[in-house]
C-alpha cells in the first residue's frame, strides 16, 4: 500500500523549488497556470476565428445588410423578376383594348450579378380607360406564382393556392395579402412605356 | 488476423478498439426498427459520393446550368448518377421521418438522450435544406418556381423577412446570384453542418448507448431515494446484461442498408431523374414542390387576409420549435407509448395531418400547368367546353379526373351532382364568394362549358 510512488505523490520535497509536471495536492498554483494556458488558447482560437470569420460572414451576408426591401411587420412577397430602371416600350396604345389585359414580353436591359444584357420580362399591360394604362407584375403577391388571366371572369388566377385579382389588381379571393405589384407606366406619343417597379402606394 | 493484418495492427493498434466497439453489449430488444438511422447514414454517404460526381460536369450559372444537366444526362452513367442522387434524397427524407417516429413513440429521447434528439432534429432541418437548395440547381421550371415560392415563404418573417429573402436570393431578384448561393450552400455549407451534427448525433448514441425498447414495467425495481442518474444506470446496466453484443444488432443495419441502396439504384435505373423544361421566368406555370414539401404547400391554401404571411411564418416556426424541443416538453419518466397517451395521440394527430395534407396535394394537384384531358366519346361542343375549362384556369381550383386543384369542389361528376341550370348559374353568378364570377364568357363559350360539365356523369 505505501509504495514509494504513492509516498512521493503525497508529499512535495521542499528542495524541489519548481516542480514542472505535477500538481502538488492542495496547491492551486499549477492548476491556475494550466487553466490560464487553456483559456489563453481558447482566446487565441476565438481571435483566429474572428479574424477570418468576420470578413467571411460579412461577404456572405452582404445581401442581408444591403437589403432594399423595406422593413415591415407583415412582410411582402418579392417578385423574382430581374430588375431594370430604364423605360421601355410595351407597344402602341391603340393596340390595347380597354379592360383587356395582355401579357407583354418587354425587352429590358437587366443586370443579374455579373450577367447583364437584354432579357425578356413578362408583364400584364391593362388599358384601364382610353388614356390610362397600368402595368402589373405577373407574380401573385401571396408567394410569387405566375398569374394566368381568365378572360371569362376578367380575373387573374393564381395556380398555386387559388388567389385571384381583378383587372385593377385588387385581391378578389384567396390568400394574397396585397394587390398586384405595379410598374410605373406612361403613354408618350401614343406609345405605352413601362419603367421600374412602382413603390407601393 | 493474417500477417498483413498483424503488421498493420502493430502500427495502428486498431484491432482491439474495433473489437471492443463491436463486442460491447447493447440492449437485447434492438431490432429492425433501429436500422432506420444507419440506413439514412448510408444514403447520406451515397449522396456525398454521387454529389461529388455531379459537380464534375455541373455549372451553377443560369445560362449553363440546365444545359450542363442535359449534358450529364447524355453522358454514360451520368443519368444514373443523377437519378441515384435524386431518389436517394427523397428516400432520406422518408427514412428520417420513420426514424423520428420510432424514436418518438419509443420515448428514446428521454434522459439522458435529449441532446441526441436535438441534434437529430437539426439534422432533419439540414436535410430539408439540402432538398430545397438542391432542386434549384437543374434550373428547370420546377426548380425556378419552387425557389420563387420557397424564398417568399422564408421572406414572410416579420421585420427581417425582406432581408432574409434577399440573403437567400442574393438580392430581390432571382437569378445568377441566387443560383451560386444555393450551389455554395448545397455543396459546402450544408455538408459541413451535416457532418458536424452527424458526428454529434453518433457521439451521443455511442456515448450513452442505444436506448432499449420501452417497457411498461422496468426490469429492475427503482429504489426509494435513488438519484435519477443511479436509477437510470442500474436500469440500463440490467438491459445490457440481458442484451446482446453490438455486432449482432449491426448485422440487421447492414442488411437494411444494402436493401435500401439496391432499391434506390434500381428505381434510379428504371425511372431516371426528372427534368422539366428549361426555367422560364416569363411563362405561366403551376409550381408544385417535391413530395416532402407538399404538406406545407397544401397548408398554404387554408389561410388568407392581411396577416396571412404572419400566420404561415408563426405556424412554421412554432412547429419547428416544438419539434426541436420535444425532450424538454415531454418530461415524464414513462417511455412506453401507452403510458403517455397525450404525447402519443398528439404525435399521431400530426402524422395524420401530414399524411392527409400530402394526400390532398398529391391527388389534387399534378405538377405543371393543370390541363384536364378529354374523356372518350366526347362530342364537339363538349370538347370546346373542355377547351374553355382549361384556358380559363378552372383547373386551378377544380379537379376533374384527378387533374386540378382543391380550392373548389371536384367536378368529375358535375353532371350527376347538379342540373344544367344550377351549373350555369354557379358559373355566371357564383354563390360562393371565393369563386370569381365568369360573367364575361361569350354565350357560345358558356354554352360549351355547361355542356361539357353536364356531360361529366
Amino acid at each position: 500500500m505505501s509504495s514509494p510512488d504513492n509516498a512521493a505523490a503525497g508529499q512535495v520535497d521542499p528542495d524541489l523549488a519548481e516542480p514542472i509536471d505535477e500538481d502538488p495536492p492542495g496547491s492551486t498554483r499549477l492548476l491556475d497556470r494550466r487553466s490560464f494556458v487553456i483559456r489563453a488558447m481558447a482566446a487565441m482560437g476565438a481571435l483566429m476565428a474572428a479574424i477570418v470569420g468576420l470578413p467571411v460572414l460579412g461577404f456572405a451576408s452582404v445581401p442581408f445588410f444591403r437589403a432594399k426591401t423595406p422593413v415591415r411587420f407583415i412582410s411582402d412577397a418579392i417578385p423574382p423578376t430581374l430588375r431594370s430602371e430604364t423605360w421601355v416600350s410595351a407597344g402602341a396604345l391603340d393596340d390595347f383594348d380597354v379592360g383587356e389585359p395582355r401579357l407583354v414580353l418587354l425587352q429590358r436591359d437587366v443586370a443579374d450579378g455579373w450577367v447583364g444584357g437584354v432579357s425578356d420580362v413578362a408583364v400584364y399591360v391593362v388599358r384601364e380607360t382610353d388614356e390610362e394604362v397600368v402595368t402589373f407584375d405577373i407574380h401573385c403577391t401571396h408567394l410569387g406564382c405566375p398569374l394566368a388571366f381568365a378572360s371569362g371572369s376578367a380575373t387573374f388566377v393564381c395556380p398555386c393556392h387559388g388567389g385571384s385579382f381583378d383587372v385593377q389588381g385588387d385581391v378578389t379571393s384567396g390568400p394574397p395579402p396585397r394587390p398586384m405589384v405595379q410598374y410605373e407606366t406612361r403613354v408618350v406619343d401614343g406609345e405605352v412605356q413601362v419603367g421600374r417597379i412602382a413603390p407601393e402606394a | 488476423m493474417g500477417r498483413i493484418g498483424a503488421w498493420l495492427d502493430e502500427r495502428l493498434g486498431i484491432y482491439a478498439l474495433g473489437r471492443s466497439f463491436l463486442d460491447r453489449k447493447v440492449p437485447g430488444n434492438i431490432g429492425w426498427w433501429h436500422t432506420l438511422g444507419s440506413a439514412t447514414l448510408v444514403l447520406i454517404l451515397v449522396q456525398v459520393v454521387t454529389g461529388i460526381a455531379l459537380t464534375l460536369s455541373y455549372v451553377p450559372s443560369p445560362d449553363h446550368a440546365y444545359e450542363s444537366v442535359l449534358y450529364i444526362d447524355q453522358t454514360p452513367f451520368g443519368a444514373l448518377v443523377r437519378a441515384i442522387h435524386h431518389w436517394s434524397a427523397g428516400l432520406i427524407v422518408l427514412l428520417i421521418g420513420l426514424h423520428i417516429l420510432r424514436v418518438f413513440f419509443w420515448g428514446a429521447y428521454r434522459y439522458p438522450r435529449e441532446l441526441a434528439w436535438v441534434g437529430g432534429a437539426i439534422l432533419f432541418f439540414v436535410v430539408l435544406g439540402f432538398g430545397f437548395t438542391g432542386y434549384l440547381l437543374p434550373w428547370d421550371q420546377k426548380a425556378y418556381w419552387a425557389t420563387v415560392v420557397g424564398t417568399n415563404i422564408a421572406g414572410s418573417a416579420p421585420f427581417i423577412g425582406g432581408a432574409v429573402l434577399e440573403l437567400l436570393r442574393g438580392g430581390q431578384q432571382l437569378g445568377a446570384l441566387t443560383l451560386t448561393r444555393f450551389y455554395g450552400i448545397h455543396v459546402w455549407v450544408l455538408p459541413a453542418t451535416l457532418f458536424l451534427f452527424v458526428a454529434f448525433h453518433l457521439f451521443g448514441v455511442i456515448r450513452q448507448g442505444i436506448a432499449a425498447s420501452p417497457r411498461r414495467k422496468p426490469i429492475v425495481a427503482p429504489q426509494p431515494g435513488e438519484s435519477r442518474r443511479d436509477a437510470y444506470e442500474r436500469e440500463y446496466a440490467a438491459e445490457k446484461e440481458a442484451g446482446k453484443p453490438f455486432w449482432k444488432a449491426l448485422f440487421k443495419d447492414a442488411v437494411v442498408a444494402l436493401v435500401v441502396v439496391a432499391a434506390v439504384t434500381l428505381v434510379a435505373f428504371l425511372a431516371g431523374a426528372p427534368l422539366e423544361e428549361r426555367a422560364n421566368p416569363n411563362g405561366i406555370y403551376a409550381p408544385r414542390p417535391e413530395w416532402y414539401f407538399l404538406d406545407l404547400f397544401q397548408l398554404l391554401w387554408y389561410f388568407g387576409g392581411t396577416y396571412e404571411p404572419l400566420i404561415i411564418f408563426g405556424l412554421f416556426s412554432l412547429g419547428a420549435f416544438v419539434f426541436l424541443l420535444v425532450p424538454f416538453l415531454d418530461r415524464g419518466r414513462a417511455r412506453h407509448p401507452r403510458q403517455r397517451p397525450l404525447a402519443t395521440s398528439l404525435a399521431g394527430l400530426v402524422v395524420i395531418l401530414i399524411l392527409g395534407l400530402t394526400a390532398v396535394a398529391l391527388f389534387g394537384t399534378p405538377s405543371g400547368v393543370a390541363k384536364v384531358p378529354p374523356r372518350e366519346g366526347m362530342v364537339t361542343t363538349q370538347l370546346s367546353g373542355l377547351e374553355v375549362f382549361n384556358s380559363q384556369g378552372c383547373a386551378a381550383c377544380h379537379t376533374i379526373d384527378g387533374v386540378g386543384g382543391t380550392g373548389g369542389p371536384g367536378l368529375s361528376r358535375a353532371g350527376f351532382r347538379w342540373d344544367e341550370a344550377s351549373i350555369r348559374a354557379q358559373i355566371v353568378t357564383p354563390k360562393d364568394e371565393s369563386m370569381p364570377a365568369y360573367d364575361k364568357l361569350s354565350p357560345q363559350a358558356l354554352d360549351d362549358l355547361v355542356a361539357y360539365l353536364v356531360s361529366l356523369q
